[in-house]
C-alpha cells in the first residue's frame, strides 16, 4: 500500500466534510448528499480486496458513529467496496485496473471516470436510501432522493477528486 | 487439505463481506430510535464540541433575521395586546352604565388618553368623538360619578373635555341638602381643590359637607357630586362665601369617563331663546 499519509487525510477530510458541511446542508429532504463516499471511490484501482474491505468497514462504521446511525453508513459502504473491483474492470477495463494507480479523469478519462464516480454512488445511495425508507410506499420519493442526492454527491466528489488528484504526477 | 484452503482464500473476502454486511443490517435491525439516539449522544461527546462551534457561527450569522422576526413578533404581539386592552376597557367602560336606565340623560363612556394637571388650562382628551355619539358640552364624569369637565370639541373619534382644573371652567354648585347655590370655578393654584364662591351668608358651610352641581349649568345634571367642604371664609363684606372644596373626582388618576348628554338641553336652551320668550325679556 503506497501513498498512506494521503489517504489518511482523504478519509479524514471525507468524514469531516460530510458530518460538519453536508449534514448540515438541509436545504431539501431530497438532498442529502454522502460525498463521504468519494474515499471508497479514490483508493488505488489495484487495491486488495481486504483492503477496500477493511476501508469501507472502517468509513462506514466511523460514519455512523459521527451521525449517530445504528449501522446503516456501514451496510451501505461495505457493498461498494466489495464491488468496486468488479465495477472498475467492469467500466474501466481490466488493463487500467491491472495498471493501478488511483483513479481520476486524467487516467481513466473523463467520461470513464464520471461513468465509475456515478455507478459507485448511486449504488452507495440506492442501498442508503432504500434502508432508511424502509418501505416501497414512498418508492417514487425515495428514488427521486437517490437521483438527486447522487447527483449533487458526484458533483462535490467530483470537485475532491480534483483537489486530491491535482498535483499528482498522471502516473505515479 | 490445501485445496480447500486455497478455495477459502479465494472467497475469503466474499466470506468476511457476507459476514460484516450481515452484521450491520442485522445490528441496523435490531436497532432503534433509542440506540441511535444513544449513539448520538455519544459521538457528540467528540463532534459536539465542533458542531456547537459552527452552531454558533450560525446563530451568530442569522442573529440580524432573528432580531427583525422577534421586532416584527412584538410588533404584532402589541398590536394584539392594544386589541385586547381596548375591548377590556370598552367592556369595563359599558359596565358601568348597566345601572343607569334610560332617562333625560344620555350616557357615554370613554378612555382618557390626554390628561394635563399642570396648566391653568388644564384639558382632557378622551377617544370616543362623533361617531360615538359624543357631542359639545356634553357632561364627564368621574367612574364613581363625581365632576370632572365638560366637551368643549369634538371630532370623529375624539373629543376634548375642559377639565374643571380650567380658569374658565364656570358652573353652579351648592350645598348638598340645602339650597344655596353659588359658582364653581378653579383658581389655578391646587389641582385637589376647587372654589365654591358667591355662596349665600346663610349657607353655613361646615367643612366635610358635600357640594354638588346645582342643575342650573347647562352642562351637569343637579346633584352630581363636585368634592367636600374643606374650609369656607366669608369675604370682606360679609355678603357670601368663598369656601375651598377638596375634588372628589381624582384629576391625576383618570382613565375613564363617563360622559352625559342632556337629551333635553338643545330644547331648552332652543325655548330660552325663542322669540316669545325674547320679546317678553325685551318687553320688560
Amino acid at each position: 500500500m503506497y501513498r498512506t499519509i494521503p489517504y489518511i487525510g482523504l478519509f479524514v477530510a471525507a468524514v469531516l466534510l460530510q458530518v460538519f458541511l453536508f449534514d448540515n446542508l438541509s436545504i431539501s429532504i431530497y438532498l442529502n448528499p454522502l460525498v463521504y463516499i468519494i474515499f471508497i471511490a479514490l483508493l488505488p484501482l489495484d487495491a486488495q480486496p481486504v483492503t477496500l474491505l477493511g476501508s469501507g468497514l472502517l468509513l462506514g462504521m466511523t460514519m455512523d458513529f459521527a451521525m449517530g446511525a445504528a449501522g446503516i453508513n456501514t451496510v451501505a459502504t461495505l457493498p461498494v467496496a466489495f464491488f468496486r473491483p468488479q465495477l472498475a474492470a467492469m467500466i474501466c477495463g481490466r488493463e487500467n485496473v491491472r495498471e493501478g494507480g488511483i483513479p481520476s479523469p486524467g487516467r481513466l478519462g473523463t467520461r470513464k471516470f464520471f461513468l465509475y464516480l456515478s455507478t459507485l454512488t448511486l449504488l452507495h445511495h440506492a442501498i442508503f436510501f432504500l434502508l432508511e425508507a424502509l418501505s416501497w410506499s414512498h418508492l417514487f420519493h425515495t428514488v427521486l432522493r437517490i437521483l438527486l442526492s447522487s447527483a449533487v454527491s458526484v458533483a462535490f466528489g467530483w470537485i475532491i477528486v480534483r483537489i486530491f488528484t491535482a498535483k499528482l504526477p498522471v502516473r505515479v | 487439505m490445501r485445496k480447500l484452503i486455497e478455495f477459502i482464500r479465494s472467497i475469503y473476502v466474499a466470506v468476511l463481506f457476507v459476514v460484516l454486511e450481515a452484521a450491520a443490517i442485522g445490528y441496523y435491525a435490531h436497532s432503534s430510535s433509542y440506540t441511535q439516539a444513544r449513539l448520538l449522544a455519544r459521538s457528540n461527546q467528540v463532534v459536539g464540541g465542533v458542531h456547537g462551534l459552527f452552531a454558533g457561527i450560525r446563530r451568530y450569522l442569522f442573529l440580524g433575521r432573528e432580531n427583525r422576526d422577534l421586532a416584527q413578533r412584538v410588533a404584532r404581539l402589541e398590536e394584539q395586546l392594544a386589541q385586547y386592552q381596548e375591548a377590556e376597557t370598552a367592556a369595563r367602560l359599558d359596565s358601568y352604565l348597566q345601572n343607569i336606565g334610560e332617562s333625560r340623560y344620555r350616557f357615554a363612556t370613554a378612555s382618557v388618553v390626554g390628561n394635563t394637571l399642570n396648566r391653568v388650562q388644564n384639558l382632557v382628551t378622551l377617544n370616543r368623538g362623533r361617531k360615538d355619539g359624543i357631542e359639545e358640552e356634553m357632561a364627564v364624569l368621574a367612574p364613581d360619578g363625581s365632576m370632572v369637565g365638560y366637551v368643549i370639541a369634538c371630532t370623529e373619534r375624539y373629543s376634548v373635555a375642559m377639565s374643571v382644573l380650567n380658569t374658565s371652567f364656570r358652573t353652579s354648585g351648592k350645598i348638598a341638602d340645602s339650597d344655596y347655590s353659588g359658582s364653581i370655578y378653579w383658581d389655578g393654584v391646587d389641582p385637589n381643590t376647587v372654589i365654591l364662591g358667591e355662596l349665600s351668608k346663610y349657607a353655613d358651610p361646615q367643612p366635610g359637607q358635600e357640594v354638588v352641581t346645582a342643575g342650573l349649568s347647562e352642562y351637569f345634571p343637579a346633584d352630581v357630586l363636585i368634592g367636600w367642604v374643606e374650609s369656607a371664609e366669608l369675604n370682606e363684606t360679609k355678603t357670601s362665601y368663598t369656601v375651598r372644596v377638596r375634588l372628589a373626582a381624582e384629576m391625576s388618576r383618570l382613565n375613564e369617563v363617563i360622559l352625559v348628554a342632556d337629551r333635553d338641553r338643545y330644547e331648552i336652551r332652543e325655548l330660552q331663546q325663542s322669540e316669545q320668550v325674547e320679546q317678553h325679556t325685551r318687553l320688560n
